[in-house]
């Protein structure tokens, strides 16, 4: 290529009067023709030239592949359960691309469906809810419900013994709901109760009702988006430089990044459905039923798995639906329960730590139910798991900003005063400084996997003691083991609590406070 | 190299007709791919995979694409790490599609 500015050929050949090359001359004659520069939509800050403000848009980016792909399935499919799964067979084996097109399919929609996860979450974390989004959050809710709409519907119209047997599950849960909501949904999915006319609903609702419901809300939100704009950073706008709070357009700026974006996502989703190529289940049949136990998808696992916790069972379903739907209406109504006028994720510690503690509970749960099939969770083991879960997340939060935004600028404050260590430095040793967020990211690593290993330390020691009593074979090795590393966990926890107060005084002041004493 | 030289306007166009060509190229790669969408045997054993690789190729080269669009008209040069990971991954993708 050539680099030398001033030794290249002419360059007139290739440019106009005003020396504008063929890409610029090429794109105002479109913009001419087209009016693309006029515009049209309000053109977004530079900031937003980045993947997370974008992932609702991957999430409908995969909502339109999955249009396409469905729009060339109901070619072939025919939605009776005599020939649903035959159909859906001719689709894998006889038709061109056929299982490449069922796994993208569904990969798209697992995509769709983590997307929108994942921009729930990013949104509530970053508190895009505030005033005046509101609504944009109540839509972006119901849409993540029809989201889930679509995984529940679609994934019974292959027929499979899996698909029926999960949606059969799913349909019995609804009846649970309290009564006019379990009325509604029994006559909107099920109807008359005969398979026919359940698969038909199902088809009916995955292809027209659930599209056109989500089209009409996508409308409504990016006029939303529209009339309010891309929601600022936390830290505020003032906070970035100059170049990244430049306006620039959607046209062509914004638009080719999204392109960007959808031509990646969608070769990730090919490149995936190459390695992991989706296989059919067996056909269902009641006889069948009886030997398989029912599991839903993934999205649905941890809901799965909170109703196989024993004090749940014996409540009855409707107890236990009761507290996943109350999630949903406080996931929902949340722009409404957290009125705090800051945005800043420093001032928002307890929100930021609930939403931490949902999504570990959430994965928890799921890969729990996914591992445990059929098998119902007693309470204890629950609280333990759950409430372990819990505690842990709160204690990482906590060190978090302690670390993160507290504690170790403490350190630095007592630094800079000199009373601590630089200035006893002798000259002749050179001290390079550690960035003082690396080392509040390393403190808070090492005291998180210190936690870990105990919590691991101490569940192996009772594990050892009750193997002891039991007389199992080489259960003093193990327990010994277990000792020896809590042990290690105990001491290295101790040691880093002292680093710590060596800067702040904080542990020796709360000592004093409850006058245990302590040597200066 | 031109990524870490200062813009001039000389740097401009000189990057611009550099993305001529880099879009040129990943056009020609564009059009062979879509060429061998078209070719493969669609009941052939591992046309699937085939067929998909090369699709993701088609989609790769129209990420670059815009990536060098954008990068010419806003900032005036073009990075040279995206260029060199995307290259590398089509043909990556050539070669496990072949």
């Amino acid at each position: 290529m050539s680099e030398t500015t001033t030794e290249g050929p002419p360059l007139e050949d290739k440019t106009d009067r005003k020396g504008n090359g063929i890409m610029v001359r090429a794109m105002a004659w479109f913009d001419s023709r087209l009016g693309l520069s006029h515009q049209m939509l309000r053109p977004a800050p530079q900031y937003s030239i980045n993947p997370f403000y974008w992932l609702g848009a991957l999430a409908t980016v995969a909502f339109v592949i999955q249009g396409v792909t469905g729009v060339i399935m109901m070619l072939y499919y025919v939605p009776s359960p005599t020939q649903a799964y035959a159909t859906t067979r001719y689709i894998f084996q006889s038709v061109s691309y056929g299982t490449f097109l069922e796994t993208i399919h569904l990969y798209t929609a697992y995509a769709m469906i983590m997307l929108a996860f994942m921009h729930l979450m990013r949104g509530y974390f970053v508190s895009v809810q505030k005033k005046p989004r509101e609504l944009m959050w109540v839509t972006g809710m119901v849409m993540g419900f029809v989201t889930l709409g679509f995984g529940f519907t679609g994934y019974l119209l292959p027929w499979t013994i899996v698909s029926k047997s999960a949606t059969d599950v799913g349909i019995g849960m609804m009846g649970a709901l309290p009564q006019p909501l379990a009325s509604f949904l029994t006559f909107l999915i099920v109807g008359s109760g005969s398979d026919a006319g359940e698969l038909l609903r199902f088809f009916d609702l995955h292809v027209v009702v659930l599209p056109a419901v989500l089209l009409v809300l996508l409308v409504v939100k990016m006029y939303m988006l529209e009339t309010h704009g891309v929601s600022e950073p936390t830290s505020g706008i003032e906070s970035l430089p100059p170049k990244k709070r430049k306006l620039i357009p959607i046209f062509p700026d914004v638009s080719f990044y999204l392109v960007e974006l959808a031509a990646l996502f969608g070769s990730a989703v090919i490149i995936i459905s190459v390695i992991f190529p989706l296989a059919l289940q067996p056909e269902y049949s009641a006889s069948l039923a009886g030997q398989y136990v029912a599991q839903p998808d993934w999205y649905f696992l941890w809901v799965y798995q909170i109703l196989k916790i024993a004090a749940f069972e014996q409540a009855g379903l409707p107890v236990a639906l009761s507290v996943v739907t109350l999630v949903f209406i406080a996931l929902v109504l949340l722009p409404f329960i957290d009125r705090g006028k800051t945005r800043s994720i420093r001032d928002r510690m307890v929100y930021v730590t609930l939403g931490g503690i949902f999504v570990a509970e959430v994965a928890v749960l799921a890969v729990w139910g996914y591992l445990t099939p059929g098998i119902a969770m007693p309470d204890e083991t629950a609280g333990l798991v759950l409430g372990g879960t819990a505690l842990l997340v709160t204690l990482g939060s906590v060190l978090a900003y302690r670390a993160v935004f507290g504690g170790l600028r403490g350190i630095a404050k007592n630094r800079g005063r000199g009373g601590a260590t630089v200035a006893q430095t002798p000259s002749s040793v050179t001290i390079r400084p550690v960035p003082l967020r690396s080392a509040a990211l390393w403190t808070l690593g090492i005291f998180v996997c210190l936690l870990v290993a105990g919590a691991f330390f101490i569940g192996g020691s009772i594990n050892g003691v009750i193997a002891l009593r039991l007389g199992a074979p080489a259960a003093f090795q193990s327990f010994a083991v277990s000792l020896a590393g809590l042990s290690f966990a105990v001491v290295g926890t101790m040691f880093l609590l002292y680093r710590l107060d060596l800067g702040t005084g904080s542990i020796r002041r709360r000592i004093r406070a409850f006058e245990l004493g302590w040597r200066e | 190299m031109i990524a870490e030289q200062p813009v001039t306007d000389k740097n401009i166009i000189v990057t611009e007709r550099m993305g001529v060509r880099i879009v040129s190229l990943l056009l020609l790669v564009a059009i062979i791919s879509v060429f061998v969408l078209w070719s493969v045997n669609p009941v052939g054993s591992g046309s699937e995979s085939t067929f998909a690789l090369f699709l993701a190729v088609d989609l790769v080269s129209v990420a670059m694409i815009s990536y060098v669009e954008r990068a010419v008209a806003r900032e005036g040069r073009i990075g040279k790490a995206p260029l060199v990971a995307g290259c590398l991954f089509i043909l990556f993708l050539v070669v496990a599609g072949i």
